[in-house]
């Protein structure tokens, strides 16, 4: 099809509408709206996991952003009942500096990776590297140490959390005394 | 490629077939079993046992009036019951319904398909089921739909918890694989799951529950608290879609049960008994009386399903969480530390 | 890396112990602990057995274990003087766990060898900051700071995050070796994004070690949270971000250093100029202290900056870092223990000399040492660092250094002079418990002593 593979093709697509979602994700005024085109903009990026043959990864990607974390906002937004109206207003000035941050950002990244293109393959990964064989291989071998070591950043953010979360049950006993 | 697919085409039609029918029919069970348990009849008047009752349900969602409440989010209102039937449908692509059948020299599986991380598929799946309850729920534009939505999502993530971790371990007595008719390979040549995995099944159990959002865990659809709970503004065909929605679940986990911990199409005796019949390896005599010792199995399931709730009362909210964090959790996770001592002592598992 | 198993380990025990009620036992545990894991990095740099661990992701050379041996040890003096802090509140194992944690990222930091532990161990290390800035959950401006915090943080671990993965496309490796290797062989031919990659790495480090531009959430985060996390934000995290960073920039992206020394030049320059002049106008105390921070952390960077090679660079990181850990955790001391009944303006510090000769003298000595006075270990910190800048090529760095020196001494010496002759609006005399007189005056004696025996570091035989 025009010269393309299927391959290409799908690429394509799922560029396109990754950035599509994306965008709308900024500039949709609803909050619930944002959090499902962000939703998508994840599965648009699973499926460039499943081009790159890396299973896993999509379908853990989809579990844990879009299964888990985002229903969280959702969640959130939901229960605080946030919608267009809530949507502070923002000054010409900041949304003028906000975009002149932005576009030059954006002209740093066009301006980098333009001719990358042309750039060689120095190091082509293994093509079922995405497979849960070959990746429990490399993490279990190569990345064990940062695998462990994640155990400890996880138990630091989960007493974190529940530190913050619990109640202050004896203080706000002095307080009614008082 | 134009043989393998038309296999697979057949292959997907007859899985969704079967999920309609059955979806429809375990309603019709359903009330026919609370009809037994309340010792009463319940339907009977369609058709022979009212057998054409689902039907007759079906047209009448069908042709009742479609309301969409005027302040609601429209689009996101129509949608909802879609996403949720196709989770709920995509769920069950997975399950290996029989024997793979050989046709000339080439073995057909009685799969949609078989991707070698199954387990985690079906996982994710679930997660983002999710998305049709709240999205419904919130679109609606009504507290009692709203509350409704955000008690059924927390209590579907609060469980995916301890039935994710109660299938690590699964996984690990089943010899590390997540592809799903692998699980059943491995039944086929040892004891069923459930021997090695009687903790664990119970807690995927009371997470299936949980998850389809099924009695004692159906706080979602409290009437005495939430009228209709998410749904409470559906009507007609899109209320149709959603009740649907949650029998085809029901089967689907049911499936997934019986595939996982009871052996799936896999029976005692089975390979003896085929032997005594003179039926070769891939003889579709085989895959027929694998998919009716499947189907049955799975039917099982449903009953208890139904069984349970129509024996136990709901829980409230915070019995509800509690269970899940503080009893299953922790029980899942011991569950995973006694299944990895239990397979280095079989020898499965070498440090 | 046996310290860094030690100090997970002693954070899970602190966990168990709210389990099994030890709890009344458990700060003897954590300093036996801590001492333990001194003593054996001492013994490990004399036995280097094996300077490098799983695969090369962590590896303690001389260096990281000297950089650990500074973080154990001002730790174990902030432990020592925060006893009471921990009894105060109701989640005593839990902030035991979280500042345990913290400090095993910091050590992890200090041995990184590879860009996914660099990346674990910040996470590691700001996850549990984030929660401590917080503590005070009462508190609006706690709350506040924890917020902040934990928004920059997060922003820029996006940032850190996008440079590896470019660096990572570039070059096909996240070790450091390698991508220095790499480098060595590819120079000239390597893609822009590598150096944008570089650069934007570049960005996340500034955010975590607070330099201009870059400084925004810090005097807010230092302000609001409690007092001894502050100090344990400005010492040991501040310790740990160097290592990293001196890692990172001056063992993995040496061969590109024409291309960072010069973004570090501009830092260096605003930083210097920002938070001198800021810190003049403040009345907060920490956040005087948080703007003198920034200041502090752009003469590392000019460390980081100087070509001199590296054993003398990094000996003189150390030695500043130790020096600067030292006068600032002994500041900090000080300021919890005056505002532990009072509030923590800077006029509170007003005739100071009358109530507690202890704590003036502790701060007087902090104060001389932050602003580089003679005697005191800041001095030589100081000197080192303008002795090692390139005279030729950034001699006007040098003069902006020496004149925002002399403003800082400006503000320090504002406070000293206050200690003494200004009046107070009390004469209550403040009361030091035995602990915390100990670790004020082991502070003192060490500000003391490395300030006259400079040595004592400078000539460590790093390799």
């Amino acid at each position: 099809m025009l010269g393309y593979t299927i391959t290409q093709w799908l690429f394509g697509i799922l560029s396109f509408l990754a950035v599509m979602f994306a965008l709308l994700v900024v500039f949709s005024k609803n909050p619930v709206h944002s959090v499902l085109y962000l939703v998508l903009t994840f599965f648009c990026i699973a499926g460039h996991y499943l081009l790159m043959n890396a299973q896993f990864l999509a379908i853990v990607h989809i579990a844990v952003y879009a299964g888990a974390i985002m229903v969280l906002f959702l969640f959130v937004i939901m229960l605080l009942n946030l919608n267009e109206q809530h949507e502070p207003r923002r000054t010409s000035v900041s949304r003028i500096i906000g975009v002149i941050v932005a576009g030059l950002f954006l002209m740093v990244l066009v301006g980098v990776l333009k001719g990358t293109e042309q750039l060689q393959l120095t190091n082509t990964a293994n093509a079922e590297a995405g497979l849960i064989k070959n990746l429990g291989q490399v993490l279990f071998n190569e990345f064990l140490f940062p695998f462990e070591i994640v155990s400890i950043l996880l138990l630091a953010a989960l007493v974190g959390a529940i530190m913050l979360g619990k109640k202050e049950v004896k203080e706000n006993v002095n307080e009614n005394r008082i | 490629m134009t043989a393998f697919i038309l296999y697979k085409s057949i292959i997907c039609l007859a899985i969704f077939i079967l999920s309609l029918t059955v979806a429809a029919y375990a309603s019709w069970w359903e009330r026919k079993l609370s009809g037994f348990l309340q010792d009463r009849y319940g339907p009977n008047r369609a058709g022979k046992w009212g057998l054409l009752q689902p039907l007759a349900d079906g047209g009448k969602m069908l042709f009742k009036e479609e309301i969409i409440p005027n302040l609601s989010n429209k689009f996101l209102f129509v949608i909802a019951p879609g996403i949720f039937i196709i989770t709920t449908i995509v769920a069950g692509v997975l399950i290996p319904w029989a024997p793979p059948v050989k046709i000339g020299d080439t073995y057909y599986a009685m799969q949609a398909t078989d991707i070698d991380i199954g387990v985690v598929f079906l996982l994710g799946v679930t997660s983002v089921g999710v998305y049709g309850i709240m999205i419904g729920g919130w679109a609606s534009n009504n507290k009692y739909s709203l509350l409704g939505a955000i008690r059924a999502s927390a209590q579907m993530i609060s469980y995916e918890l301890a039935m994710g971790i109660s299938l690590i371990a699964l996984i690990i007595s089943a010899g590390g694989t997540l592809s799903f008719s692998e699980i059943l390979q491995v039944q086929d040549a040892g004891y069923a799951n459930v021997v090695w995995q009687p903790l664990g099944f119970v807690i995927f159990f009371v997470c299936s529950l949980a998850e389809t959002n099924r009695a004692p865990f159906d706080l979602a659809e409290c009437e005495t608290e939430l009228v209709g709970g998410y749904h409470t503004e559906y009507s007609a065909f899109k209320l149709g879609l959603f009740l649907f929605a949650e029998y085809m679940a029901m089967f689907v986990s049911s499936a997934v049960m019986a595939g996982f911990y009871f052996g799936g199409y896999n029976f005692p005796f089975a390979a003896e008994l085929y032997q005594a019949m003179g039926l070769e390896e891939g003889s579709w005599i085989i895959t027929l009386i694998g998919f009716t010792v499947y189907f049955a199995k799975t039917l099982l399931f449903i009953s208890v399903f139904m069984w349970i709730r129509w024996t136990l009362p709901r829980f409230r909210y915070d019995q509800l969480m509690n269970l899940g964090w503080k009893a299953l959790l922790p029980l899942s996770l011991l569950n995973l530390a006694i299944t990895v001592v239990v397979e280095f002592i079989r020898g499965n598992i070498q440090f | 890396m046996n310290g860094l198993i030690i100090i997970c380990g002693l954070g899970l025990l602190a966990m168990i112990s709210e389990i099994f009620k030890f709890r009344s036992v458990l700060f003897p545990l954590v300093l036996t602990g801590l001492l333990a894991a001194l003593a054996l990095n001492v013994w490990e740099w004399n036995n280097p057995m094996h300077i490098s661990y799983f695969e090369n992701m962590i590896g303690f050379d001389r260096s990281a274990l000297a950089f650990s041996t500074v973080i154990l040890a001002i730790a174990l003096l902030w432990f020592v003087l925060a006893q009471d802090y921990f009894k105060s509140g109701q989640h005593l194992v839990d902030h035991y766990a979280l500042v345990l944690f913290a400090l095993a990222g910091a050590l992890m930091l200090t041995g990184c060898k590879n860009m996914t532990t660099l990346f674990l161990g910040i996470e590691t290390l700001s996850i549990p900051m984030y929660v401590l800035a917080a503590s005070k959950k009462n508190d609006l401006k706690s709350n506040e700071a924890g917020f902040k915090y934990l928004i920059m943080g997060s922003f820029a671990s996006g940032f850190l995050l996008f440079g590896i993965a470019l660096v990572y496309g570039a070059t096909a490796s996240f070790d450091f070796e390698e991508i220095k290797a790499y480098i060595a062989v590819f120079q000239g031919e390597l893609p822009g994004f590598f150096y944008v990659g570089v650069i934007f790495i570049l960005i996340a480090m500034a955010f975590k070690i607070a330099v201009a531009p870059f400084h925004f959430w810090a005097p807010d985060v230092y302000e609001g949270s409690p007092v001894l996390i502050t100090g344990l934000m400005s010492t040991v995290v501040k310790t740990a971000a160097f290592a990293a960073f001196m890692r990172l920039f001056m063992m993995c992206f040496s061969n590109v250093s024409e291309l960072w020394v010069t973004l570090l030049a501009v830092i260096v320059a605003l930083s210097l100029a920002v938070s001198n002049f800021t810190a003049v106008m403040q009345t907060n105390t920490k956040r005087m202290l948080a703007y003198s921070s920034i200041s502090h952390a752009a003469f590392m960077l000019m460390i980081i900056m100087s070509d001199k090679g590296e054993t003398a660079s990094v000996n003189s990181l150390i030695y500043y870092s130790l020096a600067y850990s030292l006068a600032s955790l002994s500041a900090f001391a000080v300021i919890y223990l005056v505002s532990k009944n009072g509030s923590e303006d800077i006029t509170e510090l007003n005739g100071l000399h009358k109530r507690n000769r202890l704590l003036t003298i502790t701060l007087t000595i902090a104060l001389l040492s932050l602003a580089g006075i003679p005697v005191t270990a800041g001095f030589f910190a100081k000197y080192f660092v303008l002795s090692q800048i390139p005279s030729d090529t950034l001699l006007w760095l040098t003069i902006l250094a020496i004149i925002s020196s002399t403003i800082a001494a400006f503000y320090y010496l504002k406070i000293v002079g206050s200690m003494f002759f200004a009046d107070s609006y009390t004469k209550e005399p403040i009361v030091v418990q035995k602990s915390h007189a100990f670790v004020l005056i082991v502070c003192v004696v060490l500000l003391l002593l490395f300030g006259m025996v400079p040595g004592l570091i400078t000539e460590l035989a790093l390799y």
